[in-house]
């Protein structure tokens, strides 16, 4: 049931010769093959409702046409603004279906950058969830030139009060498309007979730690490498993905790899999406949904096991007295499958079978991992020891590594060969090498990207003519196998002693405990390490509860002695276990939390180290100044 | 969607009576435990668990009422009589001292004695319709005394104050139900009869709350000026919700008297309908199951007292000396509610809840 079986296909591509897959067809031979297998699944009105294939793709074909009708020629970009939604997946395929590229644009995107987003990939058509997305385009609408039509799906609040002629609601954009089907029925599959693998499937546009985003052109050879790899047995799971595995749908789908695994995965393997309500509903949904494909960046899966640990602190007595020894337990279990890389030798096997009984099985249940068969970390470095957690209780956890210029597919750990702090061994079909100078790491496959878009200078800077992509990340070869990343080469810091550090290892040690939410590490051209620290509300905020501390904002818990104490703990046990070069001299609690809106964090919730660094000069400036030991 | 309850299609999905499969397992497992006891338990309990289920029956009509809709009842004394005279003169000896038409089948009298009550209960509810909370309580409360003057004049009917007359006769088709044979003894027929027809109603009670109706009545319950506005007709829910509780005590009424055969008027007193009120509040107000434990409960504390008697010697039996078993029992009706009332206001169906939501957080609190 997986990938690679086009010949059902094939019957509309005759005419042109060989039509190159691309996700529309994926999803029209799935919708053949498989009718009545549900497709995805979004809660509405409180149940969750089913959408098969066969209704899929006629939605698909239906919304094709209204782009058709629209006048989005090949070549033109869709731009879609909204959460994870079945809108999302329908104009993605039709926009690929009728030989344009879609563009995902984040919700919490400000109008600023919307306007940057949408002038800079000349998008014609934008698909707008509701009013708040739709007031923030049409702030920026005059300096869009290529924005012709704002599609919005949710009408309250729009319909019947703004006037603008672009706006057009989702109903009658459908309405539009039916009438174009009925006039010219085979105006779609035409296009898809035509469709080439250096067509332009997506523009992503990578999250921008420094400066502008940049648009980076997936053509449809692209994105098929990617669907494979994932899809098939060597690539991530095993048994390989299929119709009978059910992921949820909760990063967000501008993102490469929210994009691999909702989007094109769904269509390479047929498993079952379902669209969590909302970010903020997710451990929710992922007790409803117990999906057993999970994907999660760092922040997620350290969120979790902060919620764990909070959670199991607040249990009463008996509760706690158990779940603490079965996690001391797991803890064990989760050291020996380090060691073994995934596999379970027999004694580990008889303690979490008793485990399971007594806690995991019950624990897993509540944080919706009970039927999880494959669990991968990736988009950012994350802490072993959060890794760890999680194989000990029995989710087999994988750190993946990709980003969005090679489709999201670099490396990965497989099942059986993990070795943790790594990411994994390079995925088959991609070729990885490091520089020996500078220890960047590079990658070769088809999955490598056209280019960006319009910036021939950065395509350059990153894409060498023979195909090798410079990754930014500076790696080094672990047994000849393994990939370990160090970091990112340019956020590599050489301390006044002249020690090369890379921030991100020891941020994510100070990450994983469950009191620390954000951790920026300063050092550059400095006489010695200090810390920036911002932290988890919750769980301090329950901490200092439990302790009978008053507070009454974030910024005032921040002040407090016995808060600065306790993570001071926290930075003492990460700094044990490093040379004193690489230990945090100093830190400083953030006044604030960190936000999108102040510049500070990109979309996909990374810290702008630069912004973050100029935002609390003075912090910094106190932290190598005379006081700076408080 | 299987294996995943809480993965919910469908609104049938979301209602569904059984929707995990322990809840499955364990119904079954106490459904065959049920239908097991008489193998396992003397006659004289069996006699007592039989009374149990038609109280239970009882219980879930003011269940529906009280619980359910929020209309304190405290005539349900009278609904309970008013079923069992029905019955009982339906299915009387037309030659006997007290009026009897001779119509002995249970599948006749059985319904007919549910809805003359029902009957009752739409007369008596114009007035739960203008009235709320404690003025509805004194007016029900009203309705018990008119009954019990009724009940103890009318000796044509009911034989007379102190005499009594005869209970309906159990047959259906012609056989008669509850009669010792070489299969089973009177007492085990009983009880499996009485237990089917709980199984029932308490199923059809069950049905009613978790549909429109019962969504209605809970509503009410929460606050019946938000229901009018949300678009509950307020009157002709108050309506129904009298009519099936009514309906429900006359059915209980009509069956309560079989077991021992003979009643008497004066057995539908206030004491009765307290009895009920402490069953449906000691049990869990508001759930089906509740009514169902309140009714056990309640109907065999009696028993429970007695028992304590070994225990607690300085505890007399003999009604004339201080203190006795008949006094405890009294005073533990009393006791019972105060310390539910305070200390579990969900009654013993909140004791399960909070048992089964320990184990459902599970490694966790909350």
């Amino acid at each position: 049931m997986t990938t690679t079986t086009a010949p059902s296909g094939a019957t509309a591509a005759d005419t042109a010769g060989a039509a190159a897959t691309t996700i529309a067809s994926r999803v029209r031979d799935r919708a053949r093959a498989t009718p009545d297998r549900v497709a995805m699944r979004e809660k509405v009105r409180g149940v969750w409702s089913e959408l098969s294939w066969a209704s899929y793709w006629d939605t698909v074909t239906t919304v094709a046409h209204g782009l058709l009708s629209l006048g989005v020629r090949p070549g033109d970009r869709v731009a879609v603004l909204a959460e994870n939604r079945r809108e999302w997946l329908w104009t993605d395929v039709a926009a690929v279906a009728v030989r344009g590229a879609t563009v995902g644009l984040y919700p919490t995107n400000p109008a600023g950058e919307i306007a940057y987003l949408l002038a800079h990939s000349g998008a014609r058509v934008l698909v707008a969830e509701d009013q708040e997305q739709v007031d923030k385009v049409l702030d920026v609408i005059d300096d869009c030139p290529d924005l012709e039509h704002v599609v919005y799906l949710e009408p309250r609040g729009v319909r019947g009060r703004y006037s603008h002629r672009a706006l057009l609601h989702w109903d009658d954009f459908l309405a539009l498309g039916t009438a174009h089907r009925v006039a010219h029925p085979g105006a779609v599959d035409d296009l898809m007979a035509a469709a080439a693998d250096t067509d332009l499937a997506t523009l992503i546009y990578t999250s921008g730690t420094t400066g502008r985003p940049k648009g980076a052109m997936l053509t449809n050879a692209n994105v098929d490498f990617a669907v494979r790899t994932v899809t098939d047995g060597a690539g991530l799971a095993d048994p390989p993905p299929g119709p009978g595995d059910l992921i949820l749908s909760y990063l967000p789908l501008c993102h490469v790899a929210e994009r691999v695994f909702t989007t094109w995965s769904n269509a390479g393997a047929g498993m079952q999406v379902n669209f969590a309500e909302s970010i903020a509903t997710v451990p929710a949904n992922l007790r409803e949904v117990q999906p057993t494909l999970l994907f999660g960046v760092p922040r997620i899966w350290e969120k979790i096991l902060a919620t764990v640990t909070t959670r199991i602190a607040t249990a009463s007595p008996l509760k706690r007295a158990v779940a603490r020894f079965w996690l001391r337990v797991s803890d064990r279990i989760g050291a020996r499958l380090v060691a073994t890389g995934g596999r379970h030798t027999p004694a580990t096997r008889l303690a979490y079978a008793i485990g399971w009984l007594f806690c995991y099985r019950a624990l897993r249940e509540r944080i919706g991992m009970r039927r999880v068969r494959y669990a991968a970390s990736g988009a950012a470095p994350i802490a072993p020891e959060v890794l760890r957690f999680f194989m000990g209780i029995g989710v087999p956890m994988h750190e993946v590594y990709g980003m969005t210029e090679n489709s999201a597919v670099a490396t990965g750990n497989h099942p059986g060969r993990v070795k943790l702090g790594t990411v994994g061994e390079p995925q088959p079909g991609v070729e990885l090498r490091i520089d020996e100078a500078t220890g960047e790491i590079l990658t070769r496959s088809p999955g490598v990207f056209a280019g960006y878009r319009d910036d021939p200078a950065a395509t350059a800077a990153v894409l060498e003519p023979d195909g090798w992509l410079h990754t930014g990340d500076v790696g080094e070869w672990v047994d000849g196998t393994h990939v370990r990343i160090t970091g990112r080469a340019k956020d590599i810091m050489i301390t006044a002693g002249g020690k090369n550090i890379g921030p991100a290892g020891i941020e994510n040690e100070l990450k994983a405990s469950p009191y620390v939410k954000e951790a920026v590490l300063i050092g550059d051209r400095r006489p010695y390490l200090v810390a920036l620290i911002g932290i988890e509300p919750d769980t301090v905020g329950q901490w200092a509860q439990a302790r009978r501390l008053a507070y009454t904002t974030y910024r005032d818990l921040t002040t407090k002695p016995e808060v600065v104490e306790l993570v001071r703990t926290v930075v003492d046990e990460v700094n044990r276990r490093h040379p004193p070069v690489e230990q945090v001299k100093r830190f400083r609690l953030l006044p604030k939390e960190l936000d999108q809106d102040d510049g500070e964090l990109t979309a996909t919730q990374k810290v702008r180290r630069e912004a973050v660094t100029r935002a609390f000069a003075d912090l910094v400036d106190d932290l190598y100044g005379p006081g700076g030991d408080r | 969607m299987r294996g995943r309850p809480l993965l919910r299609t469908s609104y049938a999905e979301e209602l569904a009576l059984l929707d995990t499969p322990a809840k499955r397992g364990w119904t079954a497992a106490l459904l065959v435990l049920a239908l097991a006891l008489p193998f396992l338990l003397t006659d004289d309990l069996l006699q007592l668990l039989a009374v149990c289920c038609v109280a239970a029956i009882g219980a879930i009509g003011l269940g529906l009422v009280t619980g359910y809709a929020g209309q304190v009842s405290l005539g349900h004394a009278f609904f309970l009589g008013i079923g069992a005279y029905t019955a009982a003169a339906l299915s009387g000896d037309p030659d006997g001292r007290v009026i009897g038409l001779g119509v002995t089948d249970i599948a006749l009298w059985l319904p007919a004695a549910g809805l003359v009550a029902a009957v009752a209960g739409v007369l008596v509810a114009p007035l739960a319709t203008r009235l709320r909370g404690l003025y509805l309580a004194i007016v029900t409360l009203g309705l018990v005394f008119i009954g019990q003057h009724i009940f103890n004049e009318w000796s044509s009917l009911t034989g007379g104050a102190g005499v009594g007359r005869p209970a309906a006769t159990l047959e259906f088709l012609g056989r008669p139900l509850a009669v010792t044979d070489e299969i089973a003894t009177r007492d085990q027929k009983l009880y499996w009869l009485m237990l089917v027809l709980l199984l029932v109603f308490a199923l059809a009670a069950r049905n009613l709350a978790r549909s429109r109706i019962g969504r209605a009545f809970t509503a009410i319950r929460d606050r019946d000026i938000a229901a009018g506005v949300i678009g509950v007709n307020l009157p002709r829910y108050k309506t129904i919700a009298f009519a099936v509780s009514s309906f429900y005590a006359g059915c209980a009424g009509a069956l309560l008297y079989t077991v021992t055969g003979f009643f008497d008027p004066g057995s539908f007193s206030l004491l009765l309908s307290v009895q009920y009120i402490a069953m449906v509040l000691i049990g869990g107000a508001g759930t089906i199951s509740g009514a169902i434990a309140g009714a056990f409960f309640i109907t065999l504390l009696p028993r429970l007292t007695r028992e304590l008697q070994a225990w607690v010697p300085f505890i007399s039996t003999q009604p004339n000396e201080v203190p006795n078993v008949f006094q405890v029992e009294t005073i533990l009706y009393g006791v019972l509610i105060i310390v539910f009332l305070i200390f579990e206001p969900r009654g013993l169906f909140g004791l399960w809840i909070r048992a089964r939501t320990y184990w459902k957080a599970w490694p966790f609190s909350y």
